[in-house]
């Protein structure tokens, strides 16, 4: 029991360790243009150049870390952005509004899928 | 046997489900990892170029057209399309030269025009085209950072006669006199930075070098300010013996010197943190706006609309900043575009901009902005030194109207901790939707060439476009690490770089 909880929590771990450390970069020189013909996706890339890129550039680590290499599904990235956490600042409604939180996780996942 | 699924179910969920998201949080997290920034120990002294290593969009092509420079800062074009670069002759670190202004030729053949003493940096510069309306045609106008004697602008011949329009700016402390641009209206416009990162004169002012030269140097306000009394307390470098006495030192007052609140500070111009414009024929500066921490270029727009970047708070000093990004803003006459409480059109009393575990930042006004400061255009990344801006004007360079940026890089640590290193790039602005893209990276990785020993881009800190719009030309400034006894620029490191669509060259 004992080795079988601890191979996959290794393998987790290990993992998680080399996404974290890996390149997440995804911009237009490397990967070609993002495709925002979705007005969902155009939208978020808005809001996020407000609230997101000064910490992230293009979903990339800088002063925060790398959100490219984060398999985080879209429910927790709502999550940290609402509520924050370490250094990260919340979000609250009145200034990421859910239609608007909705709409940069739909851009960051199209983001990680560029290219 | 069903049991034993049921825990291995369970077990399974808390060995991988659990630690996934902790792992990936915890690896992320900003206060566990440690720095990286881009000039940060490990970066090579020595200078390769290839221009392989640098990504583009599609269609793009990038050379270097000259190299070999030292703290090169700006670039402008002459009459017949000849190329014409500036020398800093300063650079942070306490590195002293003569600033140059120069004629590239091919070869790396630099032919001096001008030379200036030791009263770097010179920050930018512009000519004025023979066939343009107005008296200041036919020369150049370069911004002299004035580290020892103050800012200056000034108007340089062909023939190297010089002439100094506006002298004893205030330019001394951290940042510096930049510019100059010519207006539609044939005034000179051009930018002062600030003495200090957000207000307080401290240990960090002593650190860069200046204060031990100008003790009571401060912050002057352009307009008058009520202060709020907020004084903060540091170590005196200055104290004889080993033990450093406290001192209070308040805003907009020399190091050492507290304030009350309610205190009111004269405005005055010419001033820190403004653009200011004069005539290409000398006279008095005139104030165009302010509330700037250093708004280091600037530009007009094909359609007119005036623009600049201003560079954000750094987490350091008596009153560190953290998370304030750089900031694109459209100029218009007589608005207050925040510094020092604000970052955009937000406070700085707000938990986003408070290092961790710090106290939160208190405003040194005493009355807040009413209206609060205008949105920028766009926001650029925290530390990248948004430093070089220019508009495309050409279809056939593309992205038409699109503002270009040279980012130079990130300080870190000596202006605050990143995870990755920040800027070392060009980055394009869609000036409709604010939207900021990178243009041209380096292939292997964030950061400056010389830390990915690569030969790609080290430290772009300028660029401008041709005067047929068709070749986009980028002043790399070379070379800089910083340790942590400070930045340490590499001479001769500085490169000249062309980028261009390849159907046009």
């Amino acid at each position: 029991m004992k080795t079988s909880s601890f191979l996959p929590l290794s393998a987790w771990v290990l993992s998680a360790w080399l996404l974290a450390g890996c390149a997440g970069r995804r911009s237009e020189p490397l990967r070609g243009s993002l495709d925002t013909s979705d007005p969902r996706i155009a939208h978020g890339q808005t809001v996020y150049m407000v609230e997101c890129e000064k910490c992230h550039p293009g979903g990339d680590a800088g002063l925060g870390p790398s959100l490219n290499n984060k398999p985080l599904p879209g429910f927790l990235v709502r999550f940290q952005a609402r509520h924050g956490l370490g250094a990260m600042p919340a979000f609250g409604k009145d200034e990421l509004p859910s239609a608007d939180l909705e709409d940069v996780a739909a851009y960051l996942k199209a983001l990680r899928g560029n290219g | 046997m069903p049991g034993l699924r049921r825990r291995s179910c369970r077990a399974f969920l808390l060995a991988g489900l659990v630690p996934v998201p902790l792992s990936l949080l915890l690896f992320s997290c900003y206060v566990i990892r440690p720095g990286q920034g881009g000039g940060q120990p490990g970066t090579r002294q020595d200078r390769k170029l290839n221009p392989e290593d640098i990504a583009l969009p599609a269609g793009y092509r990038v050379e270097a057209i000259a190299s070999g420079l030292t703290f090169p800062t700006a670039i402008t074009f002459d009459d017949a399309g000849g190329i014409y670069a500036v020398e800093g002759g300063y650079a942070y670190g306490e590195e002293w030269g003569k600033p140059r202004l120069v004629k590239v030729m091919e070869n790396n053949v630099f032919l001096p025009i001008a030379v200036g003493d030791s009263n770097g940096p010179w920050t930018g510069v512009s000519y004025q085209p023979s066939k343009a309306r107005g008296p200041g045609r036919g020369f150049f106008y370069l911004a002299e950072g004035g580290q020892l004697h103050g800012g200056r602008i000034l108007r340089i011949g062909m023939d190297g006669s010089t002439k100094a329009l506006a002298e004893n700016l205030p330019s001394y402390g951290d940042h510096h006199t930049n510019g100059p641009v010519p207006g539609p209206d044939g005034m000179l416009y051009f930018g002062q930075g600030t003495a200090t990162n957000s207000g307080v004169v401290g240990p960090d002012n002593a650190r860069f070098g200046w204060l031990a030269r100008h003790r009571d140097f401060h912050d002057t306000p352009c307009r008058d300010i009520t202060l709020a009394g907020m004084n903060y307390r540091s170590e005196d470098p200055f104290t004889p013996g080993g033990k450093r006495d406290a001192v209070a030192t308040g805003a907009y007052s020399a190091f050492g010197t507290p304030t009350v609140p309610g205190q009111v500070v004269k405005g005055e111009v010419p001033c820190n943190g403004a653009i200011m414009r004069i005539s290409p024929e000398g006279g008095k500066p005139e104030l165009v706006a302010w509330g700037f921490r250093n708004p280091f270029a600037l530009a007009f727009a094909p359609d007119g609309r005036f623009f600049a970047l201003d560079n954000g708070y750094d987490e350091r000093g008596s009153r560190p900043i953290w998370g304030a990004g750089e900031l694109l803003w459209e100029i218009h006459q007589g608005t207050w575009y925040g510094w020092p409480d604000y970052s955009g059109p937000k406070g700085l009393d707000r938990a986003e901009f408070t290092p961790p575990h710090s106290g939160t930042t208190r405003r040194l006004l005493q009355n807040p902005a009413d209206p609060p400061p205008p949105a920028p255009l766009a926001y650029l990344p925290v530390h990248a030194s948004a430093d070089g801006l220019d508009f495309s004007r050409s279809p056939e360079f593309g992205f038409r109207n699109n503002a270009f940026v040279a980012e130079f890089g990130d300080m870190a640590p000596s202006a605050g901790k990143v995870l990755e290193p920040v800027g070392f790039k060009i980055a394009r602005v869609d000036m409709g939707r604010g939207v900021v893209e990178d243009f041209a990276v380096n292939r292997k990785g964030p950061g400056p060439a010389s830390k990915l020993n690569s030969g790609g881009l080290e430290r772009p800190v300028s660029l401008r476009f041709s005067p047929d719009g068709r070749s986009l030309y980028v002043v790399d400034f070379g070379v800089m690490g910083v340790s942590a006894k400070g930045p340490e620029p590499r001479r001769m490191t500085g490169v000249i770089w062309r980028i261009w669509k390849e159907s046009v060259k």
